[in-house]
């Protein structure tokens, strides 16, 4: 199906590590923002969300 | 090729929280807004807890910080959002919605974050551990995301409605936090790797958060009706399912479709 001009390269295996690396990293700097920053700016902001999520919440 | 395996994952994630914004118009944030107009009083005809909550009788339900109560109220007062709604807003900072934005475009900016961000973290678990997220594992990715970050926390600490008893914040954050985590190695050695023993850690892991206990509250006493917390803890369950599995196949389709990573 994916024939297209897209690159099929698969990347390295030092390049898949370095991927995960930073990928685990902004993804849990998200997370932590959105769900467990005790700001109440990011709290009010999120509130929903957090309760939503199960996030614990004030 | 790195960038454009972030990208792939950002962009899962947004998809996936724009739907998780929408499931939870439908049934999770009218009880949310249903729960806070008990939030702010008293447990009715139950004994107090000698100073725990001095000032339970007006709107601020959260201050057992005891700090200054007319200071508060000022600070509601002035506030644009509900007393209810500002838990802790009297605390050090002002609070109140970013950019002024209005209560839903909050929730759906928190949603496209938190999306964002399970999905980069589901990618870079898939990237770590060498096994690609594809169209036809995509739910099944989903659904261990779930398990591990909703579902096996709630064991301990279900969902909440503003205005439920709880344990210290940080304690919970942090049971939660451990929770995740230990569940979602547990979960990895259960299902992906053969070896008898590694399931058997697994299952330890699993259960470790468990046996040790959640951070639970010294009052269990509350005003919001037991109906809508079960209907919420349901609510919330359901929809985040809705969301991993959204967010696993989104990624999936777009790997295979836009990376061809294997």
């Amino acid at each position: 199906m994916a024939t297209s001009t897209v690159s099929s390269v698969p990347l390295s295996l030092s390049d898949r590590l370095t991927a995960g690396i930073i990928a685990l990293m902004i993804g849990g700097f998200l997370v932590f923002g959105a769900g467990l920053a005790n700001s109440a700016v990011l709290h009010d902001t999120a509130h929903d969300t957090r309760h939503s999520y199960g996030f614990p919440c004030h | 090729m790195i960038v454009k395996t972030l990208l792939a994952a950002v962009v899962a994630g947004l998809i996936a929280g724009v739907f998780m914004t929408g499931a939870q118009e439908l049934r999770v944030t009218p009880l949310i807004l249903h729960a806070e107009e008990f939030e702010g009083e008293a447990p009715a005809a139950t004994g107090q807890p000698a100073g725990e909550q001095p000032a339970a009788t007006d709107h601020q339900q959260h201050s057992s910080l005891s700090g200054a109560p007319t200071l508060s109220e000022m600070l509601a007062a002035l506030s644009p959002v509900t007393p209810a709604y500002a838990h802790e807003g009297e605390e050090h900072e002002e609070g109140g919605i970013m950019f002024g934005m209005s209560r839903f475009s909050g929730t759906l900016a928190a949603n496209l974050v938190t999306g964002a961000g399970f999905s980069l973290l589901l990618a870079g678990i898939s990237l770590m551990i060498g096994y690609p997220i594809t169209l036809a594992n995509g739910a099944l990715w989903g659904a261990f995301g779930w398990l591990a970050v909703h579902l096996l926390p709630a064991v301990g600490l279900p969902p909440e409605l503003p205005g439920f008893p709880a344990a210290e914040l940080s304690d919970r954050q942090l049971w939660w936090g451990a929770t995740v985590l230990l569940s979602a190695v547990g979960l990895y050695l259960l299902a992906l790797r053969p070896e008898l023993v590694a399931k058997l850690a697994g299952l330890v892991l699993v259960a470790a958060p468990h046996l040790y206990g959640a951070p639970q509250p010294p009052d269990i006493s509350s005003n919001v009706p037991a109906v809508l917390g079960a209907e919420f803890a349901v609510a919330a369950l359901a929809t985040t399912l809705a969301f991993w599995l959204v967010l696993g196949i989104v990624s999936g389709f777009i790997n295979d479709r836009f990376l061809r990573v294997n």
